[in-house]
This record gives structure tokens, sequence and C-alpha cells, in this order.
């Protein structure tokens, strides 16, 4: 195996590691793993591939993402070689167009790209759709997120204020990566959803912001829920609804709240035309700030003068994405997207032996 | 981008907070001598006395950079 990247002779001491590093800007401020040969080498050992095969040039330096430099990224974050082919696949599903990755790297909003993964694989490798999902704690979910926050920096160039633009950034620039809590779900996985078989691992790219907590302790019935998640999706100083046509929701419901929901017979396809029809805001307070002037709207909307009239926030319920995650409590969570970057899927192709190389 | 790769005339707009990002696209898409028009932080926000006076910046600036007056 060759490998092409620049080799350091630094001091065998973890801080002497974490130091050059942070000297080079190439962390995101919280210690590594040494990416030593031997390390990226075996990272790269559990893909398909050869080390200077790019899956393309990554924004807004336009890099190539060899799987050489992307393994480096992975061992630094401290991802097991299993986790290798997540991290692949989500590289893959950011370079789609439709995710518009030099948008989501170098805009002002706090956008981050939540990676979901369904399928048998997140079970696999330990990734984490249960109490806390979206918390520490879980080696799969930090490091796998954390790779690609590394990725984006290193190999794409987004560095906080100089190519990275955001205001404030997000503590979702991290990590953000989590599994679907199918075993909780009383509807069909997000990837069975999309059309893939029960036994395919999918990797899901979702353009967010962070999690909007959605707390309901009272609703007994599926209105009530989904009333209060309508709610908190409705916001003035979110982006989604300003550029309507690339707004898109994700709903994260919590497996207590999906059971209700479920419990009153609704289907996905309901939930999502229930939140479709009720996450409105008036034109009037659409008027108080937010975007409005700059909106990109469609002509029926761009047509309403009474102020009371509710205008929706995506274009259609297919716009609204549901998973169950999460463990025990009455909360949920919206993720609005950055509405100019849309969900992208791919199946894992990459795995050798499990994510093992023998 | 495109345009001036294809031989049309053409340059960037920024701000000058988004300055270095905008040369840095610049260099990476290896057209670093593209013409970059900077104007002041922000535009969001601005009252229309800002607007203007971005307006007529912009103007001084292109004119610089194409050397003719409009």
């Amino acid at each position: 195996m060759t490998l092409l990247s620049e080799i350091l002779e630094l001091p065998d001491s973890p801080e002497a590691v974490f130091s050059a590093f942070c000297e080079r800007e190439w962390c995101d401020g919280l210690p590594i793993i040494p990416p030593t040969l031997e390390r990226v080498e075996s990272m790269l050992g559990a893909v398909a591939g050869d080390p200077q095969e790019s899956l393309g040039a990554l924004p807004p330096l336009w890099r190539e993402a060899t799987l050489e430099k992307l393994a480096v990224n992975a061992v630094m974050a401290g991802c097991l070689p299993a986790h290798f082919p997540v991290v692949l696949t989500a590289v893959e599903a950011m370079l789609d167009p439709a995710f518009n990755l030099y948008g989501v790297q170098a805009t002002t909003h706090p956008v981050a790209p939540l990676l979901i993964l369904s399928g048998p694989y997140a079970r696999a490798i330990g990734m984490h759709g249960g109490s806390g999902c979206f918390g520490p704690g879980f080696r799969a979910n930090a490091t796998i997120g954390r790779a690609i926050r590394l990725i984006l920096m290193n190999v794409g160039g987004g560095w906080p204020g100089r190519h990275d633009m955001a205001t404030q950034g997000s503590p979702a620039k991290f990590a953000y990566a989590i599994a679907e809590n199918e075993a909780a779900c009383p509807w069909a996985p997000l990837h069975v959803e999309l059309g893939y078989a029960p036994d395919q691992s999918v990797v899901t790219v979702f353009g967010g912001e962070a999690p909007h907590n959605v707390n309901d302790h009272v609703s007994t019935g599926a209105a009530g829920i989904l009333h209060t998640v309508s709610d908190t999706a409705a916001t003035l100083g979110s982006n989604v609804k300003w550029y309507l046509s690339q707004s898109q929701l994700l709903l994260v419901l919590g497996p207590e709240h999906a059971a209700t929901i479920a419990g009153d017979g609704l289907s996905k396809g309901e939930v999502k035309r229930f939140v479709f029809e009720h996450a409105r805001l008036p034109l009037g307070t659409l008027k108080l700030g937010g975007m409005w002037g700059i909106q990109d709207w469609p002509e029926w909307m761009r047509a309403v003068t009474d102020d009371r009239t509710l205008l929706p926030i995506v274009a259609s319920p297919e716009e609204i994405f549901v998973i169950v995650a999460g463990g025990a409590g009455k909360h949920s969570a919206v993720v609005p997207n950055s509405t100019f970057s849309r969900a992208v899927h791919r199946p894992l192709t990459r795995l050798l032996n499990g994510g093992h190389r023998e | 981008m495109e345009l001036a790769k294809g031989g049309t005339p053409a340059g960037l707009i920024a701000t000058t907070t988004f300055e270095p990002l905008a040369a840095a696209e610049l260099r990476a898409r290896g057209i670093g001598g593209l013409p970059l028009l900077v104007i002041d932080h922000p535009l969001g926000g601005e009252k229309p006395d800002g607007v203007l006076r971005r307006a007529q910046q912009a103007v001084r600036e292109l004119v610089a950079l194409i050397g003719v007056k409009p």
C-alpha cells in the first residue's frame, strides 16, 4: 500500500502531537489519535478502493478527497476501521450536487451535516439511536461525526472565520451523527421508506441546524404532540420557509411520542401531512423580520395579501422526513435544514469483510 | 467562474469579510486573476443610505477594475 502523505517526526508524547496538530490548524481543538502509517493502513483496510482514489474535490478549497486523506482524518477522530465505510459513504453523499457542500461549508448559517445511519450496520458498529443519541457517550456516533468535521476542515479547508463563514457555528459542528432507533419505530425505518431493502444499510446526510427540542408531557394523542412539533418547526428565525423550494424538515420523534402517534393509527405519511398543514406562520408574522423581502416563494405565495393567511414552511409533505430516535421521555426534536442543501441518501457499498480486511 | 473559463469577461463581487474566501476560491479554481470587486460588509440589514454608499463604492471599484467610466 503506497501512501503519499507527508511524514512528520514528532516527540513521542500525546501533548507534543496535539500541540503540533493545533499549531498547523489540523484539528478541531480536541486531542487526536496520531495518524501513524500503521493506523492509516488499518483504516484503509476496511474498505474497497485504492488509497489514491478520490471521491471528488471538497469545497471550499476544492482539494481531492482521496481515500488516504479521509483515512488520516478518520484515525485522528478516533474511528475504528469498521466505522470508515460509513465515513466514506457520507463523503460520497455530501459530494452529490443536491447537497450543495460549498454552500454548507461557506455559509454564515450554523448548518452541519447530520449523518443518519439506517439498517443493520448501525447495530453492528454500535451506532447509537437510543437515549441521548445526539449527545456524548457513544464512540461510533462521536468519532464518525468528528471524522466528517475533520475532513470538512482539513481536506475541504472549511476553517472557522476564514472559509467556514458561520456567524456563530454550532455544537453540531463537532460531531453530528446518529442511528435510527429502529426497534422502537412503529413504522418502516427511513431506508425502507426510501425503497432500500431492510437488510441494506444506508447513510443519509441532512444539512441541518442543531436539534430544536419538542417538549410535550401532556398530550395523550397524536394531534397534541404533532401540534407541538408543528409549533416548534414554524419559527420566524429559521431559514426554512424563506427559500421554499429548498426547505426541508427532519422530525426526530422520541419513541414515546412516536408510540402515542402510531397508537392513534397515524402512518408516517399522515404525520408528514399533519405537520405540513399545521407548521405554518401568518403572513403578518413573516413580515416582521427574518428574510422578509428577499424570500424566494412560488407565485401563489407571493400573491397572498391577507396578513392572517397561514403560509407553509415547506413546499409539500414529501419535504418532511420522519425518523424515530432517542430513549425514554416525552421529548422529540425538529431539525430544520439550511434551505440551500437537500438531503442525500447513499447505501453502504465499500464494505470489506464487515469493515475489516483479513 | 464558468463564464470566465469560457472567455466571457466576468468578475466576482464580495464584501470585505468574504474577500479571503473569494480570493481562496478563485485560486483553488485556477482563475486567481479574475477581477474581484470588494465592497464593505455587511449587505443585509442596511438602511437605504448604507445601500447607496455600497452601490457608489461598487461603481468606483468597477471603474477601477475595467478602466472605463460608465
